[in-house]
């Protein structure tokens, strides 16, 4: 199985909204980073990033939870021979619940995304990199502030 | 060398046939853009090559809104520096390119008013090398992550920062 087909069935598996496939697409330990997931609080920030199988699932558990239509169209996908794939993927669904800082009204969405992987050489992902701009995410879904 | 090797070569200056490496050609756009060779990275370039920053909505050709929006970028953050941090070479030729862009702006920037405050984002460019030349660009970064470390408050009133 190459790269590219292991984070094609990764895509797969979020559009069936099966987030035991996603993760079991992935090794134990695999890293994950959602980069414009930023929460500013007085006294740090909190980020995207720690582990699919701690931050990831939650993150994909609670998005469907949100955007129960939750849905994705790979546009773009290429690799290399080292386990490289990058992936350019609109990701769209209707809010019915609120989103983090995200108030729900009932609007949809469709956001052009990057993600970025790595695939070791047992076939799992063991690093997952996301880049979207939240900025437009916030417009459609009717926030404006920017925090 | 296989059908798709021979594709991904070019006739050098030489007259010899060149394996096209799309890492380095990526990595010389970069370094000619973190020197402020705006010029010297465009001659690396396709001119009319599709140009795409996808947070800015801005579609266009390399050497028409992508030169702008590099040289606007060079202009606003004159002490900017593009760390390459992850980068490879896809089975069709386009180099993609983590950068971690940091700098002070000094200017206005695609419309954020200028209040000297320091920007670092991360960014990910999808460059497409045909001949050993940059003949398509994707870029893609947070727009929501430049608002707020620019001081912008508002999605409406991106040129207002009180």
């Amino acid at each position: 199985m190459s790269a590219t087909d292991v984070v094609t069935g990764f895509f797969e598996a979020y559009r069936n909204h099966d987030t035991e496939q996603m993760v079991d697409l992935c090794d134990l330990g695999a890293d994950f980073s959602y980069v414009p997931f930023e929460a500013w609080g007085r006294q740090r920030v909190v980020r995207g990033d720690g582990k699919v199988c701690t931050i990831g699932k939650t993150v994909w558990t609670t998005l469907i939870d949100s955007f129960p239509n939750l849905s994705n169209e790979v546009t773009w996908i290429t690799g290399d021979d080292d386990g490289n794939v990058a992936v350019e993927v609109v990701i769209s669904g209707t809010q019915a619940k609120a989103f983090g800082a995200i108030g729900n009204q009932g609007l949809h969405y469709d956001l052009p995304h990057v993600f970025l992987f790595h695939v070791n050489e047992d076939d799992r992902i063991d690093d997952i990199t996301a880049y979207w701009d939240t900025a437009d995410w916030n417009r459609q879904l009717g926030r404006i502030e920017v925090d | 060398m296989t059908v798709l090797d021979r594709a991904r070569t070019f006739i050098s200056r030489r007259g010899r046939q060149e394996p096209v490496d799309e890492k380095a050609v990526a990595q010389r756009f970069f370094e000619r853009l973190e020197v402020g060779d705006v010029e010297g990275a465009m001659a690396l370039t396709t001119p009319d090559g599709e140009f795409q920053a996808v947070a800015l909505g801005v579609k266009g050709t390399i050497g028409g809104e992508g030169q702008e929006l590099l040289e606007e970028l060079r202009r606003a953050l004159p002490d900017v520096t593009l760390q390459v941090t992850r980068l490879f070479a896809g089975h069709e030729g386009t180099a993609v390119a983590e950068v971690f862009v940091d700098g002070t702006q000094a200017d206005d920037l695609f419309g954020i008013v200028n209040q000297e405050k320091h920007v670092d984002v991360k960014t990910v460019w999808l460059l497409h090398v045909t001949d050993g030349r940059i003949d398509g660009i994707r870029a893609y970064w947070c727009q929501n992550q430049l608002y707020r470390r620019l001081g912008v408050k508002r999605l409406d009133r991106v040129t207002i920062t009180a």
